[in-house]
């Protein structure tokens, strides 16, 4: 009842007014390490991907795991969005901005790091004008750049009340710029009710949109992988199986996401442990399902004895042990016990968990790539052997946190330009959204 | 905010761990040893015997080969040494050198002991490999017995008069040159004469005029080493180059089946028809707030 007496925007009018020293610092630091990045893109340029890992045979590496992984997660901010607001689910308010911040961000990012792996950039637009419909590779340009318009258009009408209010809103001291820009973005919304129908069905449109989109989207990015006849990546269960963990590790970004923004904003009122142990649902479920796929994928291929196949989970048993064990099972496990077991359940152990989540799909994606290009069906002729084995560079490393940086940098822009937690409906206003001026 | 940035730290600090180095980065340290090592193969191809010692530098974890190193390669039976003479490596750490069988000092079994050696450099220690062997012959024949075609190869090696006499109860290898690699076809076992025959296959692909590269070998045998024999014949089908009369919609084909384009305009144009509509539905919004009065 406290809750709903308080106006939302005045509570988070400092976010957006001011910014802290702690902030500025953080700023700086993303900013150094977007520098290294920066450093380390023009050194490929000039040397070429021999700076990298990257050799004839392993001709893929942390940035094919770094797009994966990046699209996967923004593929599930636009599932676990969508679906929220499909459904209209009530706990929805205070997260789906950031869900939907996710699927910007990491789209936008991702594709960058497939720009890492072309070694001509200076031909890149062959790839439009000699592109060939029968590529998966031509299927994923198609299909990227069709999903970035979707989940632009698709942000822009969730926070169009939003901007109706930061306009609106007079004590809020901001520079003129800015009231200028939300004025302009808002598109003149007031609330009358055929502008509030005209917004619900377009955002209910675009909600279905995006959640299909993604599916397609991110199998068509596994379809560039399965319709090869590599092993471990000829699979009939690869579609399914990258959409299930794309949205398994989003829904732990988003947990970390709002673990943090909880921190910094101290939005401990709005983003309770209901929202924890709801998010932390999903994944659980999404845990289940990944294991499930992941047995399956994985029996058939040793049940089978194909012999490339077993060389394959001989190496990954081996060479590939730890990241095997940390992806498959505990990135598996924990979940189940943490979120399955109530008395685990609180929201440091939730967000814990969802890091370790983070980081075994990282791994995921990496032994999915790295081991089956170490053991080709074709050996290459002339080829040394330090050049069969795939070792990640400071390059690519760094270009790695790079991506990270970027993404915390643009999280944290966004946070400042828009409220995380959306000020129009986050007390059931939407029944009366006639007062938002 | 204090704890982000020390969880910021630590995992831009795993980032720069030193373990993770450039591959093909040489660590600039003089304490770690180099390795020079040589490794030496031997084909008798015909009259020809075809030495290639590979040269590669070891230091540390990294293995490199040596490019432009001088090799010296030398033939002896015991008490005779021949130097043969010198080729330089190339960029793979490989000089090859071929030498005339006839001349070769071999000692009462026939046996050539060739010797392949890098002198060294202040930088990179000397290395040697060596290899023995009895230089041997195969020749092809092609002929065709009732209308099947037969295949035939004689083995010999000389002796001390320089007699070619038999090589039997050996097994010969056949290949056919392909793509990335060599097509076995099949296997002769020699009778004691030194001769095998062999039923050639009627599918193997050749040029266009069906001309095909036989090759017969005897692989790591421990007198013999490895030798080899190749002839050309006219056995092969035809290579026909497949021109369409009309465009082929295949997936291999500069055009994509029709079912690929359908479909993914029909996908197409139900998304973007979707996103016009919706950014239609902003405009109306804009235009709405021009007709309507605001609420307050």
């Amino acid at each position: 009842m406290e809750l709903l007496r308080k106006d939302p925007l005045r509570e988070f009018a400092p976010q957006l007014e001011r910014t802290s020293i702690q902030g500025y610092l953080w700023i700086v630091f993303l900013l150094a390490v977007i520098g290294l990045g920066i450093y380390a893109f023009f050194s490929q340029v000039f040397y070429g991907h021999e700076v990298t890992g990257m050799r004839d045979n392993v001709v893929w590496g942390v940035y094919i795991v770094n797009f994966i992984f990046f699209m996967g997660i923004s593929y599930a901010g636009a599932l676990i969005s969508g679906t929220l607001h499909l459904f209209k689910t009530a706990w929805r308010k205070p997260i789906i901005r950031m869900a939907e911040f996710i699927t910007i961000i990491a789209l936008l990012i991702g594709p960058c790091f497939i720009l890492l792996c072309i070694g001509r950039l200076d031909k890149l637009h062959y790839l439009v004008i000699f592109g060939r419909i029968q590529s998966p590779i031509t299927w994923d340009v198609i299909a990227i750049s069709t999903d970035i318009f979707g989940c632009f258009i698709f942000l822009y009408l969730s926070v169009l009340r939003d901007l109706a209010k930061l306009r609106d809103y007079e004590l809020l001291q901001l520079p003129n710029w800015r009231k200028k820009l939300y004025k302009l973005l808002a598109l003149g919304y007031t609330g009358t009710p055929e502008q509030k129908q005209r917004l619900n069905r377009a955002s209910d449109i675009m909600a279905a949109m995006v959640i299909a989109i993604a599916i397609i989207v991110y199998s068509v990015l596994a379809w560039i992988f399965s319709v090869t006849l590599q092993p471990g990546w000829h699979s009939t269960i690869f579609g399914p199986y990258f959409v299930i963990a794309a949205v398994y590790s989003g829904s732990a970004v988003l947990i970390l996401c709002m673990w943090l923004f909880r921190r910094i904003y101290h939005l401990e009122e709005y983003i309770t442990k209901k929202h924890f142990v709801a998010v932390g649902v999903i994944m659980l479920v999404l845990a289940a399902f990944f294991g499930y796929f992941t047995f399956s994928d994985y029996l058939t291929k040793w049940y089978g004895s194909e012999k490339n196949d077993e060389m394959l989970i001989q190496l990954l048993f081996k060479e590939f042990y730890w990241p095997f064990i940390i992806s498959n099972y505990i990135g598996v496990l924990l979940p189940l016990i943490v979120v399955g077991i109530a008395k685990f359940r609180t929201i440091t152990n939730i967000t814990i968990t969802a890091v370790v989540v983070i980081i075994a799909l990282w791994l995921n994606r990496y032994i999915i790539v790295v081991p089956t290009l170490e053991s080709p069906y074709l050996p290459i002729q002339d080829s040394r052997p330090e050049w069969l084995n795939y070792t990640a560079t400071w390059v690519e490393w760094s270009l790695t946190a790079a991506g990270v940086a970027v993404f915390a940098l643009l999280f944290t822009l966004a946070s400042k330009f828009i409220t995380i937690v959306p000020v129009s409906g986050l007390h059931g206003e939407e029944q009366n959204e006639e007062a938002i001026v | 905010m204090k704890r982000v940035f020390a969880l910021s730290l630590i995992l831009v600090s795993m980032f720069f761990r030193p373990t993770f180095t450039q591959a093909g980065e040489q660590t600039d340290s003089t304490n770690i040893p180099v390795e020079s090592r040589m490794g030496l193969t031997y084909l008798c191809s015909a009259d020809t015997i075809i030495l290639t010692a590979t040269l590669s530098i070891r230091k540390g974890d990294l293995t490199l080969g040596l490019e432009n190193a001088p090799v010296e390669f030398t033939a002896s039976n015991g008490t005779t040494i021949n130097q043969l003479g010198k080729a330089k490596t190339d960029q793979e750490g490989n000089a090859v050198f071929k030498v005339l069988v006839s001349g070769l000092p071999s000692d009462q079994d026939g046996l050539v002991s060739f010797l392949a050696k890098f002198a060294g450099t202040e930088k990179y220690p000397e290395a040697e490999a060596s290899f023995i062997a009895k230089p041997a012959k195969i020749k092809l024949f092609f002929n065709i017995e009732d209308s099947t075609r037969m295949m035939k190869v004689t083995v010999t090696q000389k002796n001390e008069k320089g007699e070619e006499i038999p090589i039997g109860k050996e097994t010969v290898h056949v290949y056919v040159p392909r793509l990335f690699s060599l097509l076995k076809i099949g296997e002769i076992s020699l009778e004691e004469d030194g001769t095998g025959t062999l039923e050639f296959p009627k599918e193997i692909v050749g040029d266009t005029l069906g001309n095909l590269m036989v090759i017969a070998k005897i692989e790591e045998h421990d007198q013999f080493g490895f030798v080899q024999g190749q002839n050309v014949i006219n056995w092969g089908v035809h290579k026909q180059y497949y021109t369409a009369e009309v465009p082929s919609r295949e997936l291999w084909t500069p055009i994509a089946p029709l079912w690929m384009i359908i479909t993914l305009l029909i996908m197409l144009a139900g998304v973007w028809a979707h996103y016009v509509y919706a950014v239609y539905e902003l405009v109306m919004i804009k235009r709405l707030s021009k007709k309507d009065k605001p609420l307050t």
